[in-house]
């Protein structure tokens, strides 16, 4: 739809889970969407890069938590009142699907986006977190990024700790 | 026909019998000309009409169902539709069978045989219907081949391919029953029962070339059932033949259904084994090269006397097959077929002393497994919400007598739920342990030797997942024994042996585990051969100096194997290694003892369930811990001057006189922890194989059973943490991996060098 964009637009219209970090708003497809918990006690895991905050108890399940702060490399904020976790459900490449959660400042509302209302991403010169970007959003004048859930959480998924010798030499 | 019956026939199976008389007449009432409306529902019903049948002495009502069966194998052997003709004659049937059931005991009210029935190609009594066949069957001389019609049947195929595996097995453990009691009346029906079903399914399935090789075998075991044929181990041999092709069409089966070359024609060799079948039916010798393993019946004439003992002397897996319910582990193996039989029919039809044995009340069900995990997950869930509102202090400043009782009420059972839930996963390992008599006894022919395989403790129940998981090692180290370790009859003699070998297969819960053992008289192994094998491979170095268990345990390195022959079972490349690496991913260890010309000892030992660790819960900085206390030898607090700073290799511990790696757990996972002087924390001793290592931590917290829990995808490329578990606040802990920890290279720079040095 905008043919001044190398990258076409991802984004499908559908409904989208909004949410804020800081000021930025951002939309997560809904499909993706298992359930929004508050936060509640996380187990860190030790030599993890810093956005994978640790381990949860979702009833029963233990799932990854990413903070996404820290995955797009914003400030780090204390955690509030308002902050969730946004439980998605994810496809894994060997087929299985998995729960993650990802903390997020504010969640603000579901909206549904028509193909009007979404454009391509921009081209931003090669920035690493443009894969994850489905797409642009313009709602109620505000301008909303639309993400890639997958991609960010399969990208963790290919973590490999440091190697003991690389890590022990760097204390 | 009815010399195995002492009864006859009573109410209870009369009225399942005019039951299901009824429905097929409803049944009867939709069939249409040309169409397959009812077909399978009928087929069904008068299938459960045999079955309850069985036994029966009306030569009318067996006559009537020989006929019934006749013009449904043709119906749906054929065009799968029916004929005008076929519904007259269902109908004609339906009445008289109808009748037959109202006459009364001395043949009053009793209809004749409608001639017109007689006519029909498929005959009436069971001696004019096998010719009838075999002019069908065994003109060709090619083999048939068949193919899968993937797009249509899927779900169905899927169904009979499941189901078969479990009827092939239970065929397998039944055999091995009729070797030592050849007139087991029940294990001859659940045989012939299987091959019945296996028919069914297969001419469902238009599967030709195997529903004529299961109605063949279920001829003769039909035969032996009437006693018109006995127990030989030629029959022994055509029955495992036959029942090894229907296993290697089902094998081929399940691959295609898992995407192997979907649609491939499937050929397996059938002509011989219907061949012997139909001979053996006309009471002729078969001939020689019939039989898989081919030199069994060669070499072999009579059954072997040692492979035909141990099984009699182990009453415990002959009754246990007797009862249909061997490896059919309550959760999912058990063949519902025989199931519904024994429902339906023992307390009817069989002698009274069967009933007691044969656990009439208990059926199966199948289910699946995910379903089990997530309900275990639930009652999880449920028992730390029982503590947590136990243990809320709120609820607690209530001052209610009343809700103190029913609070306990509460733990008891949910509890009680969780032992229930646990106990869900746990089958006996009896049915892996019949799987290996099957392999022995294939192996002591192949290899004319003498065995005798003797289990002991096969009721010990364990977790379904390891109990999988166990088969491949174990058939590998069978074979081994088998292979390397058991002599030939001659050699045995020469060494005052008995010639029989003998190899003893036991289990055992010790040590909060599950302990088995794999006991062979055979040579035993060879110390000296191994090291000098190991030196040649270039896996020890020259000048090592090894104890005999070190010597031992080196066969078990990748790349390492003693035998100079390679059979055909064993020695295809996979090693010991993979024994032990299988056994390590359960969680378990094995170890080795062994006296040179005794014989050899495989000790396995393994966790009770794959779901639940013995933990000890240790805290470092404000994270908790989990250690396998299977893994932990000991834990202390050092004294000053047991800690040791050797220069550039890290500290050390020293514990009972030998110097062990010390680890701060805190420092290596890089998390805060309290403790800086050794002597403020706690020192756990983990092991791994032969070596062990110090880990320092904050405090141990307390020993807690833990369910694990994968932590998903996103940490499978870690290898510090093994697993995790929530635990009894909620809270999740992380189960270290302490093979890692043990096995990682220790020479990093502790934490604090003045603080180690100051503890000198």
């Amino acid at each position: 739809m905008t043919s001044t964009s190398s990258t076409p637009s991802l984004a499908k219209a559908g409904r989208y889970l909004t949410f804020n970090l800081g000021s930025e708003s951002y939309g997560l497809p809904v499909l993706n969407v298992r359930e929004i918990i508050r936060l509640c006690p996380i187990t860190p895991v030790p030599r993890m890069p810093e956005h994978i905050k640790g381990v949860i108890n979702l009833r029963g399940s233990v799932i990854a938590v990413v903070d996404l702060r820290a995955k797009f490399q914003l400030a780090a904020v204390p955690y509030g009142e308002r902050t969730c976790i946004i439980v998605v459900q994810i496809s894994g490449p060997s087929g299985g699907r998995t729960f993650m959660g990802a903390i997020v400042d504010t969640v603000e509302e579901v909206v549904h986006l028509n193909e009007a209302d979404i454009e391509a991403t921009p081209d931003f010169g090669g920035s690493p977190d443009m894969q994850f970007i489905l797409g642009l959003a313009t709602l109620r004048g505000g301008v909303k990024t639309l993400l890639d859930i997958e991609k960010i959480f399969l990208e963790d998924e290919t973590l490999a700790l440091p190697e003991f010798t690389k890590a022990d030499s760097a204390t | 026909m009815n010399s195995n019956n002492k009864e006859t026939p009573a109410t209870v199976s009369l009225l399942n019998a005019a039951e299901l008389l009824a429905q097929i007449g409803e049944e009867l009432a939709f069939v249409v000309p040309e169409q397959d409306a009812g077909l399978l529902p009928i087929n069904r019903f008068v299938m459960d009409l045999e079955e309850i049948s069985e036994g029966n002495v009306s030569t009318a009502w067996v006559g009537g169902l020989k006929a019934a069966r006749g013009w449904l194998d043709e119906v749906l052997d054929g065009r799968g539709k029916f004929t005008a003709e076929n519904i007259r004659h269902f109908n004609e049937w339906h009445a008289y069978m109808s009748s037959v059931l109202d006459a009364g005991p001395n043949g009053e009210g009793m209809p004749a045989w409608p001639a017109a029935w007689d006519s029909h190609p498929a005959a009436v009594d069971g001696t004019s219907a096998a010719p009838t066949r075999e002019s069908s069957a065994a003109p060709a001389a090619d083999e048939p081949t068949i193919r899968l019609n993937l797009a249509e049947d899927l779900e169905l195929l899927r169904e009979f391919h499941s189901e078969s595996v479990e009827l092939l097995q239970s065929i397998e453990q039944g055999v091995l029953v009729l070797e030592a009691n050849p007139t087991d009346v029940a294990t001859i029906n659940s045989i012939f029962r299987a091959f019945h079903t296996f028919k069914g399914g297969a001419g469902f399935l238009h599967l030709d070339a195997l529903r004529d090789l299961a109605h063949e075998l279920e001829s003769v075991l039909d035969a032996v059932r009437r006693s018109e044929l006995h127990i030989t181990s030629e029959i022994i041999n055509l029955i495992l033949a036959g029942a090894d092709a229907l296993k290697e069409f089902t094998n081929a089966i399940g691959s295609q259904l898992q995407g192997v070359n979907p649609g491939a024609a499937i050929l397996v060799p059938t002509r011989q084994v219907i061949r012997n079948a139909k001979s053996a039916l006309r009471d002729e010798p078969t001939s020689p090269e019939v039989t898989t393993p081919p030199p069994a019946t060669a070499a072999v004439p009579s059954l072997p006397e040692p492979a035909r003992q141990p099984v009699s002397l182990d009453s415990g897996a002959a009754t246990a097959a007797n009862k249909n319910r061997p490896a059919a582990m309550a959760v999912n193996t058990s063949p519902p077929k025989p199931t519904r039989k024994a429902q339906a029919t023992t307390p009817a039809n069989e002698p009274p002393s069967e009933r007691t044995v044969g656990d009439p009340g208990s059926g199966f069900v199948k289910l699946d497994t995910a379903k089990l995990d997530s309900l275990v997950d639930l009652v999880g869930e449920l028992v730390i919400a029982q503590s947590m509102v136990v243990q809320n202090p709120d609820v607690q400043n209530i001052n209610s007598l009343q809700l103190a009782r029913h609070l306990r009420q509460l733990s008891r059972i949910t509890t009680d739920l969780q032992r229930n839930a646990m106990s869900l996963r746990m089958v006996p390992i009896r049915g892996l342990f019949n799987k290996m008599s099957r392999l022995v006894r294939d192996l002591a022919t192949l290899q004319q030797k003498q065995m005798q395989l003797v289990f002991d403790g096969e009721e010990t129940e364990l977790d379904r997942n390891i109990v999988e998981k166990l088969g491949d090692p174990l058939i590998h180290m069978i074979r081994n024994s088998v292979d390397h370790g058991i002599e030939s009859p001659a050699d045995r003699i020469a060494q005052g042996k008995s010639p029989q070998g003998s190899i003893r297969l036991s289990a055992s819960h010790q040590r909060g585990g599950i302990v088995i053992r794999i006991t062979d008289d055979g040579k035993g192994l060879n110390s000296d051969r191994i090291l000098a094998k190991a030196l040649e491979r270039g896996l020890v170095k020259a000048d090592a100096e090894l104890s005999e268990s070190e010597i031992f345990s080196l066969i078990f390195l990748p790349g390492f194997s003693t035998a100079e022959t390679v059979t055909d079972l064993s020695g295809r490349g996979v090693g010991m290694d993979v024994v032990r690496r299988n056994i390590e991913n359960l969680r378990g260890k094995i170890e080795i003892q062994s006296v040179l010309g005794l014989g050899t000892t495989f000790t396995i030992l393994l966790p009770l369930t794959l779901a639940i660790i013995d933990g000890m819960l240790v805290g470092v900085g404000t994270d908790r811990y989990i250690i396998p206390t299977l893994s932990i030898r000991e834990s202390f607090r050092p004294r000053p001057g047991m800690v040791t700073l050797i220069q550039g290799r890290g500290e050390v511990v020293s514990v009972r006189g030998r110097q062990t790696p010390l680890l701060r757990l805190g420092h290596h996972l890089g998390r805060p922890s309290k403790v800086i002087n050794p002597e403020d924390g706690i020192i756990v001793v983990v092991e791994s194989g032969d070596a062990a290592r110090g880990l320092l931590v904050d405090e141990l917290i307390g020993k807690q059973e833990v369910v694990i829990k994968s932590l998903g995808q996103t940490f499978q490329h870690q290898n510090l943490l093994a697993g995790s578990a929530v635990l009894s606040d909620g809270w999740v802990g992380l189960i270290l991996d302490v093979d890692t920890l043990v096995k990682m290279p220790s020479h990093q720079k502790p934490h604090s060098t003045s603080t180690a040095n100051a503890n000198l």
